[in-house]
């Protein structure tokens, strides 16, 4: 028994902080040097390298290099494009591809579009396939908290998004909203999983464009069916209150905008006045003093 | 011996102090005070989430959840205290028969004292303006809050409730709300931490704090200085009064 709980203890000890990848044809021997590079037919410079210390800690650093490099991994077509990448997830991961593919990302995907998310794009800490992690570790691009940021690499790029016509300042937008401050105050902790971002109204893998018909936000009806899955009870007429990433105008929730001008000339007019009162009485006793 | 020269002293004080607030408007004043604290330390991180001393102030009560409940039994007490007074006060009309209080009404002269004032601190005026029982600042802030709590209390219902509440009312009220709640918040706390602060704490003869809110009392000299014309009035029906403030004008 004591000898149990020794090896036992020596094998939790010894054992902890060891994880590295399982690379049983010894791949890292080459490719973990940073310096290995190959030219390849048209004269690019092709890096080679993968990182040891990302992959040691990846999602799959228990599947040898060989299940995604099948046949002859040195006679593969280097590099891959997005579209391949994504069928290479897709061999294990096929209920996620097959959804993928049917999203806005994965149609543009499929037409060649380079600008699209694909799997790496929300699962990997570089965006190399080697640093995928898990959704659930706190460093995650997909993690709940952070989410909202690997939208907005690219959906915060106002000109990125301008060739698409989306306008709206989604990132800014949702940060001000109670969605986003929640996410903002609130700690890396489990409990953030209850608190809506991008992909709990916009879909996941199966994400489609907001004017797409099929999307969950697509309309007051479908809309309030979305607020619905957190805000039990929730109708159309609250989701009509969603200002939808705008700011309030005339235009957009007219209520909104007037109250905002209301507030904001009360606020100055009052604290004008405040002002004017501690100064000036402040500077009056200041000379009434030097006076004495 | 001792204790007849301490209850001498002590008559001494009496009668050198003025009954300004009774023990209702006091223990008013505490809960708003205190509901107000809770209320901005709780509430404030919202408006700026994406400063860092926000989150670590809100992980420092153990995240939003904790604010959040921090900041509704903070509501919960201020909307209290409201309805406490509301009660008090007609209670002493309606059952104790008191006067109304009518000079907490705003009238003509806090328009003339408020000009007076000012003009008093651009050296335009030899004199301050002389006061009743509350000046213009003292009715400004009872007002800011009869206006300020039912906003506050409603927005925020709202937003705690926005389901229940768009069974009935349009959806931009949940929005409108929002905008109410944060900026009236904002106006709220700024005059607090600059107006009342610098009126109740910083001001020359009062720092670090008038305590009479908190007491209930105010020095015979300074209830003369400060509140003249209410002084004159007592003292005059009934030299050496002790009682002041409301019990006074029930006799009227």
């Amino acid at each position: 028994m004591p000898l149990g709980v020794l090896i036992g203890g020596a094998i939790l000890i010894l054992g902890a902080g060891r994880s590295s990848a399982l690379d049983e044809n010894q791949c890292l021997a080459c490719h973990g040097n940073s310096s290995l590079t190959k030219t390849d037919p048209s004269g690019r410079v092709i890096s080679l390298y993968v990182s040891e210390e990302l992959v040691n800690i990846a999602a799959h650093r228990f599947i040898d290099c060989t299940t995604c490099h099948t046949g002859d991994p040195h006679a593969v077509e280097t590099p891959l494009t997005k579209l391949s990448l994504a069928e290479r997830c897709g061999q294990c991961h096929e209920y996620q591809y097959k959804v993928h593919l049917e999203s806005v990302h994965g149609q543009q995907l499929q037409q060649g579009n380079p600008d699209v998310a694909t799997c790496v794009d929300c699962h990997s800490l570089t965006g190399s396939p080697h640093a995928v992690i898990r959704v659930l570790e706190y460093k995650a691009p997909a993690f709940k908290k952070n989410i909202g940021e690997t939208c907005a690499k690219c959906h915060g790029d106002p000109e990125l998004m301008g060739n698409y016509g989306i306008v709206e300042r989604v990132y800014e937008s949702y940060m001000r909203s109670f969605h986003g401050k929640a996410i903002q105050l609130g700690t890396y902790e489990v409990t953030q999983i209850d608190k809506a971002t991008c992909t709990n109204c916009h879909g996941v893998h199966d994400i489609k464009s907001a004017i797409d018909p099929s999307s969950p936000v697509a309309g007051l009806e479908s809309l309030a069916q979305t607020c619905e899955k957190c805000h039990a009870g929730a109708g159309v007429e609250f989701a009509r209150g969603f200002l939808g990433h705008r700011e309030a105008s005339p235009e957009n929730i007219a209520a909104v905008y007037y109250a905002e001008r209301f507030f904001t000339v009360l606020l100055i007019t009052v604290l004008g006045i405040g002002a004017i009162i501690v100064v000036s009485s402040g500077i009056r006793y200041a000379i009434n003093r030097w006076k004495e | 011996m001792t204790t007849q020269v301490g209850t001498a002293a002590l008559e001494k004080v009496r009668a050198e102090y003025l009954n300004r607030f009774d023990i209702h408007q006091r223990i008013q004043h505490i809960g708003l005070a205190l509901s107000f604290i809770v209320l901005v330390l709780s509430g404030l991180p919202l408006k700026f989430p994406a400063a860092g001393i926000s989150q670590w102030w809100v992980a420092f009560w153990g995240g939003v959840e904790v604010t959040r409940a921090a900041h509704r039994i903070g509501a919960y007490v201020m909307v209290l205290v409201s309805v406490y007074h509301v009660v008090y006060l007609l209670y002493t009309v309606i059952i104790l028969k008191r006067p109304f209080p009518i000079r907490m009404i705003p009238s003509r002269k806090d328009i003339v004292d408020f000009y007076q004032d000012l003009a008093y601190s651009f050296g335009l005026r030899k004199e301050k303006a002389v006061y009743d029982r509350y000046n213009w600042r003292e009715k400004f802030d009872y007002w800011a809050i009869f206006w300020g709590v039912p906003v506050m209390a409603g927005s925020g219902f709202i937003l705690m409730y926005p389901v229940f509440v768009t069974q009935f009312l349009p959806g931009w009220i949940v929005p409108a709300a929002l905008v109410a709640h944060s900026d009236e918040a904002m106006l709220a706390l700024t005059w607090i931490f600059v107006v009342h602060m610098f009126f109740s704490h910083l001001a020359p003869g009062v720092f670090p704090m008038n305590t009479s809110i908190f007491s209930g009392k105010v020095s015979r000299e300074r209830y003369r200085r400060e509140h003249t014309l209410e002084y004159e009035r007592l003292t005059a029906e009934n030299t050496g009064d002790t009682q002041g403030g409301e019990k006074k004008e029930q006799k009227k």
